[in-house]
């Protein structure tokens, strides 16, 4: 673990997300308990915990993912900009232009790498022109560090791309909207190292632009990546702060449990 | 020795062999099964495999070449004295055969015995007159010289049954005992087992293909013969279709395939929206619980006989057609129609469409509509841009089967569509399809060797080309998009 990156860590104290007495249910599966988080602007907050523990399920609550599962029924209040995301008036297909997802294993479209960024800004009417359109994929390719390899080949199909790449076609994908905060439910768990290494520098500089939040399992990438971390085990929230703080300092025997590796 | 009973004996022997094998095997090993290379039962089946399948496939070749090779024979008997005038070697060798079968059934009615049979032989006009007591009629006089020629036919075909159940049985008893004698706890059995079963899979899917070969042979043959007699160049570019059973058709495959193109294409453009639409809903919107029923309920469409379409068509969607549309609209006043037999034909469709698109919908993965959904889109947005582009080669695939189920298409256009060959773009009149004529023209009462007749082949090998050209692009589609998505 990098010491001296924890300490540099700049931390904005503004509240993006917020959430208060978040409870889950999945038919008759209590599967997040009572979650109180503050998602902090321009921050990111890594989520970790054991399998099964309810990180994913919380984060899927942020963009009312959990809409499109049947037997998902969602309790709690979450605020975003201090408004209800879960009020009947908020419409959950806005909501994930502003709050986009990353997944686990990369999922682009079968369609070609510019349409896969294009997608979004074309259901969503943002682009005016062709032109404007272009310079969106193009920017959006830039900012998941993507544009220089793939700026030749923009017509060829995103799926014929390598592990990494996809995942950052995805990334592109998801910033195509100009979301506000950016969902990733651990975006390196199908890559090598190498690509990992890529991904996490990029969550770094997505940071300067929108508050990203990233679902891992791995320790180190938390402690990497994040400046807030949030430890679940069992569907309910155990710990969150600081990162430094978290990893260090646990207050919570459960926390420094899992992160000594006795729990997991 | 009746064909039956011999396999009876062979099952029986097989049976022995299972059971007389697991006993050796036990008491090899004084009863411990874990002794034993193989559990007792593959003993067992080895040796029932042994005594049964050589034996049943001597069996099946002596069968085949047997007839050839007797009827070769007998051939080379026939005097070109016999044969008369209008008649051929073919037409003789029939007569031989259908005396010999009748001489059978005159000894198994008992009204004759082997000595009389003989007798009888050279006394054909007492021979034919005793026959046709029996309901064995003979259309020529037989001369006695045929009538001796269908007695050794009759002769060396019992002989050979009787050589053959001989043959049967001893490489039967010879695999049963060979393979009881090679019974020991070393015998690798479950692995003799495994390889007999994979041959006989073989077995089984190159019967598949090879009959495929065998159809697709028959069509070219008897086509040649069309091609020989009548014009290729009149069949593909005339555009008339009227046989005359006197001779001198016009048989232009035009009128007939214009007509088979056109009720296919109004049945898919009914059954492919509403099969797609309806698969849509089923895969995407539907819940589960009404999937579990909706489902079945579509595909009971295609449990449907395809004549009870055509009653349909005939008694309810044609008159309903006449009456609403065409005498409205000035357009005839025909209840068969192209329109009636297409519209039926598109819903008998309606669940093949359907039932395939829908699993084809369903095996797009879940991450590609996540993905969707995460970046906002609604979910006929998500259906439209991504679910619909990933499954489309399948569904094109199930769309290219339902064509080709709606040109080998026949009752409902009969019933539907009616018998009349014409080249029109009115769909309210009534036009035939390929199928209809080919049933028509080999029902007919024409001569078997005549055009009339033999340009049904050329229409079914006409009509299995397209349908053959039609499933080749299916798959070629399909291969070429198939791993998109992977």
């Amino acid at each position: 673990m990098n010491d001296m990156r924890l300490t540099e860590r700049v931390v904005t104290e503004t509240a993006k997300m917020t959430a208060r007495g978040v409870q889950v249910h999945y038919g008759t599966n209590h599967a997040l308990k009572d979650v109180d988080v503050d998602i902090l602007d321009k921050t990111v907050t890594a989520f970790i915990g054991p399998s099964g523990c309810g990180k994913s399920t919380f984060l899927r609550c942020l963009n009312r993912m959990n809409d499109t599962v049947a037997s998902a029924r969602v309790t709690g209040r979450i605020e975003m900009d201090g408004q209800d995301i879960y009020d009947p008036r908020v419409d959950p297909v806005q909501l994930r232009a502003k709050v986009g997802m990353v997944f686990q294993k990369p999922n682009p479209f079968p369609k070609s790498i510019y349409e896969n960024v294009a997608y979004g800004p074309k259901i969503h009417g943002l682009a005016r022109s062709k032109a404007d359109l272009d310079e969106i994929v193009e920017t959006s390719l830039r900012k998941a560090a993507l544009w220089n390899e793939v700026k030749d080949r923009l017509t060829a199909p995103g799926t014929g791309l390598s592990g990494g790449q996809q995942q950052r076609l995805c990334i592109a994908r998801a910033v195509a909207t100009s979301p506000e905060v950016l969902l990733m439910d651990e975006p390196c768990s199908a890559l090598d190292p190498i690509a990992t290494a890529q991904v996490e520098e990029l969550i770094d500089e997505l940071r300067a632009q929108f508050s990203v939040v990233i679902v891992t399992h791995s320790m180190q990438q938390a402690a990497r990546v994040s400046q807030r971390t949030a430890f679940f085990h069992l569907g309910s929230l155990v710990e969150y702060g600081e990162t430094g703080h978290i990893f260090t300092n646990p207050t919570d025997p459960r926390t420094e449990a899992y992160i000594t590796g006795r729990i997991g | 020795m009746s064909l039956g009973l011999l396999l009876l004996l062979l099952i029986g022997l097989a049976g022995l062999g299972f059971v007389a094998g697991r006993q050796r095997a036990l008491a090899a090993v004084r009863g411990d099964a874990r002794d034993l290379h193989s559990l007792p039962a593959y003993y067992g089946q080895a040796v029932a495999l042994a005594a049964a399948v050589p034996a049943a496939l001597l069996m099946l070749v002596w069968l085949i070449v047997q007839p050839l090779a007797v009827e070769r024979s007998t051939l080379a008997l026939i005097l070109p004295e016999d044969i008369g005038a209008g008649s051929s070697r073919e037409l003789v060798m029939a007569d031989i055969r259908r005396i010999a079968e009748g001489m059978e059934v005159l000894v198994a009615s008992g009204t004759a015995n082997e000595g009389e049979i003989v007798a009888l032989a050279s006394q054909p006009e007492a021979l034919k007159a005793r026959l046709a007591e029996v309901n064995v009629a003979l259309a020529a006089p037989i001369s006695a010289h045929v009538a001796g020629a269908a007695l050794v036919y009759r002769q060396s075909m019992a002989t050979g049954q009787g050589a053959m159940a001989v043959a049967v049985l001893a490489l039967a008893v010879a695999g049963f005992l060979l393979a009881l004698w090679r019974v020991t706890p070393q015998f690798r059995a479950r692995n003799v087992v495994e390889r007999v079963m994979q041959v006989l899979l073989i077995a089984a899917s190159s019967i598949a293909i090879l009959t495929t070969a065998g159809i697709i042979f028959s069509l070219v043959f008897e086509s040649w013969h069309f091609f020989q007699l009548y014009p290729a160049r009149d069949f593909f570019l005339s555009l008339t279709w009227s046989p005359k059973f006197g001779g001198g058709s016009d048989l232009g495959l035009w009128p007939l395939l214009w007509g088979t193109l056109y009720v296919s294409a109004i049945a898919l453009l009914v059954a492919v929206p509403i099969g797609l639409m309806a698969a849509i809903y089923l895969s995407e919107y539907a819940s589960p619980a009404l999937r579990a029923v909706a489902k079945p309920a579509i595909e009971i469409l295609a449990g449907i006989p395809s004549i009870v379409y055509g009653l349909f068509a005939l008694m309810t969607v044609g008159p309903f057609l006449r009456d609403w549309f065409a005498q409205p609209m000035g357009l005839g006043d025909s209840s068969s129609s192209v329109m009636t037999a297409g519209v039926v034909m598109g819903i008998m469709l309606i669940p093949y469409v359907s039932s395939l698109s829908d699993d084809i919908i369903n095996a797009v993965p879940q991450a590609l509509r996540d993905g969707s959904y995460a970046i906002g889109a609604t979910q006929s947005e998500t259906i439209r841009q991504v679910v619909f582009p990933a499954a489309l080669p399948g569904i094109v695939g199930a769309i290219l089967m339902a064509a080709s189920r709606a040109i080998g298409e026949t009752m409902i256009v009969v019933l539907g569509a009616g018998a009349a060959a014409k080249l029109d773009l009115n769909p309210f009149e009534a036009m035939t399809t390929v199928t209809v004529k080919i049933v028509s023209q080999l029902t007919g009462d024409t001569e078997f060797a005549s055009p009339e007749t033999l340009v049904a082949f050329a229409l079914g090998l006409t009509l299995f080309v397209f349908t053959l050209g039609l499933n080749v692009l299916a798959l070629y589609i399909v291969r070429k998009y198939r791993e998109q998505y992977e």
